[in-house]
């Protein structure tokens, strides 16, 4: 077992996918050559030539829509967004197309594609380089979206979502890539898409987060333990479709409800999961549920980003506040 | 010495031309402060500072062209040697582009994933099922709602199991103990309307005045030989009497020599009200808590009278049928812990009152009476004081009176 980051366990999984299964493609703006700007497919067209594994122009309309063409005709095409940020371009191919073929189709065709993107903020990036556009994604039906949080789970989840019969948006947690590390199987494992994952169990409150926001959660609860509260935290994994079930079984144990993500507050993943609550878990609420979330702004720049982004202290300090309540 | 390089933009660029310096020689950065804008064929950049320290040099005009790896400022941040890499990347793994930003790199290594072992340690505690609207209902009406029976839909509980909790609560009265669910070292009790009243009360006393207290012995001897003399014609009268009569008799003869005692202060003006009329609050222990009953005009009645009513009195606190009036317009208070057994006290003065006095249990002691031992009745009595209008020295006077009162049963009933 390799100690291994998030991003040498994409670059680790890709390898493994494309060695096993020679209808994996690998392209995107500096993916062959270079590499990709993080360096999440070095060395892979070297492996696997030029065909392979090579450079997209810059246009990601085109990536998207040659994607779903591959896809369509048996090929597996994984291809790379730069960052999340740079994907406006190719919405008409997602969400008019990709999510749509096998409808379209009355079920005769299905895109098995992956669109990997980085997403989020806390790298003090130029504009467009730190968007957490996962609830535009997830708003669309036929489409599924997926974030790891851990090297390990980076690998269980791509594997899924490359073997998934359908287009999965994969957006990595960049601002944790190279944050730490994690053993990581050699062999083959999957982590099914749709399941949440408690990482831990509590009494007094519910606490859903997802993708880079895990280990700012996971600093708070370590904190609020020392106080006396005790907090299940649950890694949602995948945001489409979502894993309602864990959810309220938690929410009905505990009472209590907060969810965390760096993206914007209104219409947001945190909006849905407190609906699913109410929905599922109504009667057995002791305090009104609550996000933790960015606010309803453009994400700043590098210089007034620390403004915006969630502190493991405001964490604690809404959490204390419905635990309170 | 830092060297700050112009670092590998990715995305196929390798040049950029300096628009405009942001810092000059000698300027003090931060981490994160501009150096310098850049423009490139994708776009013009901000490009920060990556440590903090002292501009040394900026090599190159603005308009020239920068390539990739052109160390472009030196910035002296304390370090030996020329340092170019603020953070040190991992051997053998590869550097990401300049700018896509500042990726935070550490080999920290977190815990192996538990995946499929993840154990059940719970302990399961019940859950009530309540909407919102009957979860606040039994928090304001002081209800613990895990103990309510729920009788709507999988046993929720309704609005309407909370108010039939209230209807049992008020029946079973007070003494009643609610049995928590899960049995707990702990338990919370919500105070009754008059423990809550006596609680605001006794903080406004005790907040508010401050509190000095005179203690004294009287030997009552005489006053008990009076007493059980006097015993059976009260008896005849239907009076049960006690030494609480006398008492109150002392003390309103006291008071009229000692009209300060005998009022309330009036904080905001600053003035004494000096009443000319002598009511006094008899400290009642009921069930409940502590009630005050008042007996008027004291000064104008006997020793039966005062007897009958302070009876009647306390019987009506015990039982919860005093009237308003009968709560009202005191101007001193006795309260009589002895009754309870206790030898002394420091009771509490009644707000807006400015004295009380406690009085102690009768006790046969050994004194020194003519320079021989001798057992005595001795009951000991504390007279708290208003230290703002009252001094000690009132306090002591008003003692030796209301003893030589006490102690001499004859002055009383002929004064």
């Amino acid at each position: 077992m390799a100690l291994m980051n998030i991003l040498n366990t994409v670059n680790h999984t890709l390898d493994h996918e494309m060695e096993r299964d020679n209808t994996l493609v690998v392209y995107g703006e500096d993916v062959g050559y270079e590499g990709g700007v993080f360096r999440a497919t070095v060395g892979l067209q070297k492996k696997y030539g030029k065909d392979r594994c090579f450079d997209s122009p810059l246009a990601e309309a085109g990536i998207v829509g040659s994607a779903i063409g591959m896809a369509i005709n048996g090929l597996k095409p994984v291809v790379e967004i730069q960052f999340s940020g740079f994907i406006l371009p190719a919405m008409n191919q997602i969400i008019a197309h990709a999510a749509r073929m096998r409808n379209r189709s009355r079920g005769r065709f299905s895109l098995p594609m992956v669109i990997r993107a980085p997403y989020g903020g806390g790298i003090r990036a130029l504009e467009h380089h730190s968007e957490s556009l996962e609830a535009i994604f997830a708003h669309i039906p036929g489409l599924k979206v997926v974030i790891p949080s851990t090297p390990y789970d980076t690998k269980g989840l791509l594997l899924a979502a490359i073997r998934d019969p359908d287009p999965v948006i994969f957006l990595e947690p960049k601002r944790i890539y190279r944050a730490f590390k994690q053993e990581v199987p050699e062999e083959d494992y999957i982590i099914p898409i749709g399941k949440a994952k408690v990482i831990k169990e509590g009494r007094d409150i519910t606490v859903v987060t997802y993708g880079a926001m895990v280990p700012q959660v996971q600093e708070a609860v370590k904190q609020l333990e020392k106080e006396g509260i005790s907090v299940e935290l649950i890694d949602l994994r995948t945001i489409s479709p979502l894993d309602k079930e864990t959810i309220i079984k938690s929410v009905q144990k505990t009472g209590r409800f907060a969810a965390v993500h760096e993206a914007v507050k209104s219409f947001s993943v945190a909006a849905e999961l407190i609906s699913t609550v109410n929905e599922g878990a109504f009667l057995y609420l002791e305090a009104p549920p609550t996000r933790i979330t960015g606010f309803d702004i453009t994400i700043p720049l590098p210089r007034g980003e620390h403004h915006f982004l969630i502190s493991p202290e405001k964490i604690i300090k809404k959490i204390k506040e419905v635990v309170e309540f | 010495m830092f060297e700050f390089k112009f670092a590998d933009i990715g995305e196929g660029i390798h040049e950029g031309k300096i628009l405009k310096w942001m810092v000059k020689v000698g300027d003090k950065v931060k981490d994160g402060d501009s150096l310098f804008l850049v423009e490139t064929d994708k776009v013009n950049a901000e490009i920060p500072s990556p440590t903090k320290g002292e501009i040394v040099e900026l090599i190159g005009e603005e308009g020239d062209t920068i390539h990739v790896g052109d160390v472009v400022v030196k910035i002296d941040d304390g370090s030996e040697g020329a340092n170019t890499e603020k953070e040190a990347v991992g051997e053998g793994e590869e550097k990401s582009a300049g700018v896509v930003g500042e990726l935070s790199v550490s080999s920290q290594i977190i815990e192996a994933s538990n995946e499929n072992h993840t154990e059940e340690v719970m302990e399961q505690t019940t859950k009530v099922l309540a909407t919102p609207v009957a979860r606040k209902l039994a928090k304001d009406l002081n209800i613990d709602i895990s103990i309510v029976k729920g009788t709507g839909p999988a046993g929720r509980v309704l609005k309407e199991d909370i108010y039939r909790r209230k209807e049992e609560l008020n029946k079973k009265g007070k003494g009643f103990k609610e049995a928590p669910a899960n049995p707990s070292i702990e338990e919370r009790v919500p105070l009754s309307m008059l423990r809550k009243t006596i609680a605001k009360n006794m903080v406004l006393s005790k907040s508010v005045i401050p509190h000095a207290a005179a203690m004294d012995e009287i030997d009552v001897t005489d006053l008990v030989a009076f007493r059980e003399e006097s015993k059976e014609t009260a008896l005849n009268e239907g009076i049960k009497l006690t030494y609480m009569p006398f008492i109150m008799k002392a003390l309103t003869l006291t008071l009229k020599e000692y009209p300060f005692f005998n009022g309330s202060y009036d904080d905001e003006k600053q003035e004494m009200i000096l009443k000319k009329y002598y009511n006094i609050g008899i400290a009642t222990d009921t069930s409940d808590g502590l009630i005050v009953p008042i007996v008027k005009d004291v000064d104008k009645k006997g020793i039966f009278q005062i007897a009958k009513e302070v009876v009647k009195l306390s019987d009506a606190a015990r039982n919860k049928a005093l009237n308003i009036e009968e709560l009202q317009n005191g101007t001193i208070t006795i309260t009589n812990y002895g009754a309870v057994g206790a030898a002394s006290g420091i009771p509490v003065i009644k707000h807006p009152e400015v004295a009380i006095l406690g009085i102690g249990k009768i006790t046969k002691k050994p004194v020194v009476l003519n320079g021989e031992i001798i057992i005595r009745d001795i009951m000991a009595i504390t007279l708290c004081i208003d230290h703002r209008v009252i001094d000690g020295g009132d306090a002591g006077r008003f003692l030796s009176k209301f003893k030589e009162y006490l102690s001499n049963p004859m002055l009383l009933i002929l004064s």
